[in-house]
């Protein structure tokens, strides 16, 4: 039966395939050209770099779900790391890490020097992101990467819950996102998410740095609030 | 405020992220008070479209093809009213049921915030991409909710749940990519002449995929799958938004996408196929409900039967006689209505049972109608809408739809309409027939909050008066 269901599988997945090959051969080239018009308009979105253009000023709304869509993740992952009560309770402090092995000496050593240098350029991809390829997310996954590299490292604890300081974090950048959107729908005349003219660059550096703070914790939580988890399982079975 | 659209994204928004803000279980007065508001601005903007017609928000000032719209139409007015609606009653519900089950609510009140944003962002959205946007944030927030319900049973609902929908959503995003690839662009406004126009095969092919992905959505037989346990498993106020609300917003795209931007790509054949999917699903459920031995189950099996109607539309309104098809069209619309009244008093009813009696087994049911009045009777007005007799609205929905299948003289569909209202009232009498019986010993009712009984009441009473006012309803579908 399970055989019989993975031949019908593989056969549907080849007929689908096979019709979207042959749909895409004779594609007509389309008459609306979006790329002309970004770059018509790329003086007045308050950036150089039409990637940067489109994902926060044309298309900025859907930036705005896309990020609560990463933030909704991580409070699906908090429900489930949250869920052993112990450590939400007031006094719970995470057992101290033990000392190293050695093979872990020199991987600590790397991480001390890399980080800092790691955290330098998720700012410098923050601030080149208005004109060249970079921008919040780029910056954020950086930032995600010190915390992951920092918790390989045994330097940096595995996160078992997000108290108040964690998640006022990790929704700050997202909340000043919306907020900023609130404010432009609430202008006379104005749009939601339709930058003041003269201001959409400034509003976009700002915008891009709450998101690369509020990111970088909440991408950095994917794997931290998942690490807990695997060192919680080792010690049942030891 | 002059558009109330927006608002009605970015109210949830920033009640939902406040919630989070402090923390586990928190919340719940933030959500009551900003339903309240989104319940006036989705009034509001009722009374805009049914006065002054269509209307569409340009966001960011650019409007489309280089920036996304928002559209407002009778059915996005009257499916965000009802959202609303529906979701008041509940929330109020919910800070009642949390109090006295403490355990299943962890971020409910954050994750209901987004769903609430995702469903109304969904319903005004008119851009493909922005939609498959939504439908992700829609998607995530219910399975969120499923997983934070509890145990391991919940856990592996919500996983395949996950699963299903990442399916559906790719589907949908690999139709949106051919249609973007075709036409360059993705604003349904700037697509639909183009559609009409010249459609190649690529098109075909992203019509269908969507289709498949939002069916998966929809849960229509065969995909219904992963719904009973979803929805049957997670704490009560959970099940009663997922299934009044959630699977009506993939519901509703299929429809919005048929009747417009799609419109030249459907066929007579496609339509009948949907139909007869929506006969198997109304039998199969019917059926699967009657079987049941556990009370949510048997509720979540009526959503796969009750969501068969709703796809009993398509055949009446493709290539049809325009009568008939507006009849079965608003009596499609009208069955959306009606059941996710009934369902979420429904669902909630059961809560309240469940609470009381600590137990979900039907034939543990005995004595419910002399310790619980109030929520039976909620329970059986809700089944009575369920089963279309009148005055119910579902009974409106069901004879606007035998009136579309007689005028386009497919009685075959009005046996199927017949038959799955008398199956209806089989599983429902099923339900009332044990809470009559007397209380078996070991049985022991702990009281409950009036909060829980009268809010559901609330719920299953909209749903009967809903038939009274089908007018208003109607009149708002209507305007263009």
């Amino acid at each position: 039966m399970k055989g019989v269901l993975d031949l019908l599988v593989i056969v549907l997945c080849l007929v689908l395939g096979a019709a979207l090959w042959w749909a895409m051969l004779d594609l007509p080239s389309s008459r609306i050209h979006l790329a002309e018009q970004v770059a018509a308009k790329l003086d007045a979105s308050g950036v150089t770099h039409p990637v940067t253009a489109v994902l926060l000023n044309f298309r900025g709304y859907d930036t705005l779900i896309e990020v609560m869509v990463l933030f909704v993740a991580l409070i699906g992952m908090l429900t489930q790391a949250e869920k052993g009560s112990q450590w939400l309770s007031a006094g719970y402090r995470p057992p101290p890490l033990p000392a190293p092995p050695f093979h872990l000496e020199v991987l600590q050593w790397l991480a001390r020097v890399l980080v800092p240098l790691m955290i330098l350029t998720a700012g410098y991809l923050l601030w080149a992101g208005a004109h060249r390829a970079g921008g919040a997310f780029q910056a954020a996954a950086l930032l995600a990467g010190a915390g992951v590299l920092l918790n390989l490292a045994g330097l940096l604890p595995a996160w078992t819950t997000f108290r108040a300081g964690m998640r006022a974090g990790s929704i700050t950048g997202l909340l000043f996102f919306v907020l900023a959107a609130a404010a432009t729908a609430a202008a006379p005349h104005g749009h939601l998410l339709q930058y003041p003219a003269g201001w959409a660059g400034m509003l976009i550096l700002l915008i891009e740095t709450g998101l690369t703070l509020s990111l970088g914790l909440i991408l950095a939580g994917f794997f931290l609030l998942l690490s807990a988890e695997a060192s919680d399982g080792s010690d049942t079975e030891e | 405020m002059r558009d109330p659209a927006p608002w009605l994204i970015l109210f949830p928004l920033i009640w939902a992220s406040l919630a989070f803000l402090r923390g586990q279980g928190r919340g719940g007065r933030l959500a009551v008070a900003g339903l309240t508001i989104q319940l006036v601005l989705a009034a509001l903007l009722a009374e805009q479209i049914a006065s002054d017609g269509a209307r569409s928000y340009t966001v960011g000032g650019w409007g489309a093809p280089l920036g996304i719209d928002l559209y407002a139409d009778g059915l996005a007015g009257v499916l965000l009213l009802l959202t609303q609606i529906v979701a008041l009653p509940l929330v109020v519900y919910a800070r009642a049921y949390f109090a006295i089950h403490p355990d299943g609510i962890s971020y409910f009140w954050p994750l209901t915030g987004y769903l609430l944003a995702a469903m109304n962002a969904l319903f005004l959205s008119a851009d493909i991409f922005n939609i498959y946007v939504t439908l992700e944030l829609l998607g995530l927030t219910a399975v969120g909710l499923v997983a934070a319900g509890g145990g391991a049973g919940p856990v592996g609902a919500a996983l395949r749940y996950l699963l299903v929908t990442l399916l559906g959503s790719g589907a949908f995003l690999l139709g949106v990519a051919l249609v973007y690839g075709t036409y360059g662009s993705m604003s349904l406004q700037v697509l639909t002449p183009l559609i009409n126009a010249d459609a190649p095969a690529a098109v075909f092919i992203a019509a269908g995929l969507m289709l498949v992905g939002l069916l998966l959505k929809t849960a229509l037989f065969p995909f219904h799958f992963w719904l009973p346990p979803a929805h049957g498993g997670a704490p009560a106020p959970v099940s009663a938004l997922l299934s009044a609300l959630v699977v009506k917003a993939s519901f509703y795209l299929i429809l919005r996408l048929w009747l417009h931007a799609f419109a030249p790509l459907v066929t007579t054949v496609a339509a009948q196929l949907l139909g007869f999917l929506g006969m198997a699903a109304i039998l199969w459920g019917s059926v699967m409900a009657i079987r049941q031995t556990r009370l949510k189950m048997l509720i979540a099996y009526s959503t796969v039967a009750q969501v068969g109607y709703l796809f009993l539309l398509f055949p009446l309104i493709t290539d049809t006689n325009p009568a008939a098809a507006a009849s079965a069209l608003q009596g499609g619309v009208m069955q959306l209505v009606a059941h996710a009244l009934a369902k979420a008093a429904m669902f909630a009813a059961a809560g309240t049972i469940i609470l009381s009696i600590g137990r979900d087994d039907i034939t543990r049911l005995g004595g419910v109608s002399t310790r619980l009045p109030l929520t039976l009777f909620t329970f059986a007005l809700a089944g009575l809408t369920l089963a279309g007799l009148p005055p119910s609205g579902g009974f409106i929905a069901k004879w606007l739809l035998i009136t579309g299948a007689s005028g386009s003289d497919q009685w075959g569909w009005v046996v199927v309409m017949i038959s799955g209202g008398l199956l209806s009232a089989a599983y429902v009498c099923r339900v009332l027939r044990q809470a009559f019986l007397s209380i078996e010993a070991g049985t022991k009712f702990s009281p409950v909050s009036r909060v829980l009984e009268w809010s559901a009441f609330l719920l299953a009473s909209m749903s009967l008066l809903l038939g009274l006012r089908s007018t208003e309803v109607l009149g708002l579908l209507e305007s263009e």
